[in-house]
């Protein structure tokens, strides 16, 4: 059963400068579910909409950001819930840490300067759970054990850290609760690829052990195919394809994806990448029709015009383009 | 570490005082006029016959008051050994009295005054600067930014004299004037005291209104590219209670730059508040300092500037060193 349901979800910016507003139309209704105990990947160029996506399905709105349609439900194994209609903040943080998880970006700054690791450790599960000292000393003793952190790191301030080792302190701060879903928001970015390495084989290790569901969201395709069991790929606010990563990665069926995985580099291949030209449109007035029409060799005089919608071509794989239905 | 923390900053305490002192020094030296020859000039305009001899022993007696014996260096030297015990010469306008003296009268009342408006402007601006940004939609919160948005543009003599206008002569609660009721013993007992309290109350008041808004705009600003920071969001996101993302993610980042900003002001109480003290007819070094600028009584306004100069320099090291405990970024670079 799926344990997060997301309906036609439409999340704008919308921002008034001397009387005029402006509308930015990051999320445009999307729709997907994600599956118990299973990686979900979430993958797309900058400027898509990918981390707005995320923050929408994680309740974390703040204008200028603003839900306008759209149905974000959870079902976990004692109760269902749609984030979205929680209108009391103490609610939302109820679920918070305990129930949906956030690794962020691995930037420099989500830890708070000055403050010991171990306050920030106290800090999140002295939010959420009545426990002594030394229970919670034992908890966060055997949480770190578990990823192969050391204890000392409690006693550090953040910049007295590696960017690789803050990183990783940020993950085991996300999933000391256990949380039923981790939403991962670029959690390599910004770090070296040996780092990278070992933050991936962190998060696979953590997900083993917490049977937990893991939501992804990276542009590294590389880091899709490594963790993912399914791959949703965003453009210009939109899903335009979704499937298992196999297939997808195999036989993609949406040019925009081609366009990506035909940008990676392989091993034995020496032959220079093709680029994707352009760039995505901007989503205060995204093209008519289909919103990838002006960079797709492929397009139609019916792309100019009608939007496609995003459609099953068989074994769970779904695809948004006019290409797919009945052969032209 | 510590020791690379400290040691160098010690020394670059020390540096800036001896130049200052130094400067403090150079500059009346200077200057065309001359203190002795002035002071035996009035003497002299006073109409007094005095024999050349006499003149001669006085001119000496002054010039050795004034620490103008001998030569540059030999001056340079007896000023710092006079400056260790805590001797700074005589006032030109109310010779002989001594400019330490002067100095030691008008200092507790500002002190007094400075540091308890300061202190209360800073808590409350502070205070209110990280509430209104961290509660955006607060009502309560946008109505007290406007109140104090409205009435920092008001030039601060126009806020003390409405002041005492409403409340020493409409409504006379408060004294209209003076550091304390005449007739009361100087000393620490509960009728001073009570005195002392009810004849500071609008000095302060007019500060803390005009100041706050300075503190509150301050907080504002720091604490509002605090909240767009990532461990807020993150904090947000792990479900911290409100209170504590407030206090120790929002405040305590943002107080840092407020922390400098206190004591650095600190550094400035010497200069005393001229208006303030010329308002309320308020005792005070502000007005000493006028006093001296405009009757040309050097050795006071080099008095008043070695405090200034120990003053400001004090406060500046005493940011560095508490420095480290509000930042540990600080600490060990």
């Amino acid at each position: 059963m799926a344990i997060l349901e997301v309906k036609n979800l439409k999340a704008y910016y919308i921002t008034h400068k001397y009387g005029r507003s402006s509308t930015v139309r990051a999320v445009d209704g999307v729709s997907f579910e994600v599956n118990k105990n299973e990686i979900y990947g979430i993958a797309g160029e900058s400027g898509c909409g990918k981390s707005t996506l995320l923050k929408a399905v994680s309740g974390l709105v703040k204008p200028p950001l603003q839900i306008l349609d759209g149905e974000v439900s959870y079902n976990f194994s004692d109760e269902s819930l749609n984030i979205l209609s929680l209108n009391d903040d103490r609610q939302r943080r109820r679920l918070r840490g305990v129930r949906i998880s956030l690794i962020p970006q691995g930037s420099m700054s989500v830890l708070n300067p000055v403050r010991r690791i171990r306050k920030s450790f106290e800090d999140v599960v002295y939010a959420h759970l009545d426990v002594s000292e030394s229970e919670f000393e034992e908890m966060v003793r055997d949480h770190l054990q578990a990823l192969g952190l050391d204890w000392t790191v409690m006693h550090t301030y953040p910049h007295q850290l590696s960017g690789g080792m803050r990183q990783r302190i940020t993950i085991a701060l996300s999933t000391i609760l256990r949380p039923d879903i981790i939403f991962a928001d670029e959690p390599t970015t910004a770090l070296d690829v040996v780092v990278q390495r070992g933050v991936v084989q962190l998060i696979k290790k953590i997900k083993e052990e917490q049977q937990n569901t893991l939501i992804l969201v990276t542009h590294d395709m590389s880091i899709h195919a490594n963790l993912c069991d399914r791959l949703a790929v965003m453009y210009a606010g939109e899903i335009v394809e979704e499937g298992d990563v196999q297939t997808l990665f195999s036989n993609p069926k949406h040019p925009y994806t081609s366009m990506l995985l035909n940008s990676l580099p392989r091993v034995g291949d020496s032959s220079p990448r093709a680029s994707a030209p352009g760039a995505p449109p901007s989503l205060v007035d995204p093209p008519p029709g289909c919103r990838f029409h002006p960079r797709c060799p492929f397009a139609m005089e019916r792309c100019r015009k009608e939007a496609p919608l995003l459609r099953d071509v068989g074994n769970r794989h779904r695809v948004a383009c006019f290409l797919q239905e009945g052969g032209q | 570490m510590l020791k690379k923390y400290y040691i160098p900053r010690l020394i670059q305490y020390f540096t800036v005082v001896f130049i200052g002192l130094t400067l403090v020094f150079v500059i009346p030296r200077l200057l065309p006029s001359n203190p002795v020859e002035s002071q035996l000039s009035r003497m002299m305009a006073q109409g007094q016959y005095l024999d050349p001899a006499a003149i001669e022993q006085i001119r000496e007696t002054l010039q050795q008051l004034y620490g103008l014996e001998g030569g540059m260096f030999q001056q340079y030297i007896s000023y710092f050994k006079r400056l260790f015990t805590g001797d700074l010469g005589p006032s030109f306008t109310q010779f002989p009295t001594p400019v330490m003296t002067l100095i030691k009268q008008s200092l507790p009342w500002t002190v007094g005054l400075l540091l308890v408006s300061l202190t209360i402007s800073w808590l409350i601006g502070t205070i209110l600067g990280g509430i209104r940004v961290s509660f955006p939609h607060s009502r309560l919160a946008r109505l007290i930014e406007l109140v104090i948005m409205g009435v920092r543009p008001i030039p601060y003599y126009i806020v003390a004299l409405v002041l005492l206008i409403l409340f020493a002569f409409l409504v006379p609660v408060f004294p209209m004037a003076g550091g304390y009721s005449m007739g009361v013993k100087i000393g620490f007992n509960a009728r001073f005291i009570l005195s002392l309290l009810r004849h500071a109350f609008l000095p302060v008041l007019s500060m803390v209104i005009i100041e706050i808004g300075g503190w509150f705009l301050q907080m504002r600003n720091v604490a509002s590219n605090i909240i767009e920071e990532d461990y807020v969001v993150y904090a947000e996101a792990s479900g911290l209670p409100k209170a504590k993302i407030v206090f120790m993610y929002i405040m305590r980042n943002a107080i840092i730059p407020q922390i400098t900003g206190f004591a650095l002001n600190l550094g400035f109480i010497f200069g005393g508040a001229l208006i303030t003290e010329i308002v309320f007819a308020y005792p005070g070094m502000g007005y000493l300092l006028y006093s001296a600028i405009l009757a040309g009584d050097y050795n006071l306004i080099m008095g008043i500037n070695v405090f200034s100069i120990i003053g400001v320099s004090t406060a500046m090291l005493v940011v560095d060193l508490v420095y480290p405990l509000l930042d540990p970024r600080v600490r060990y670079s």
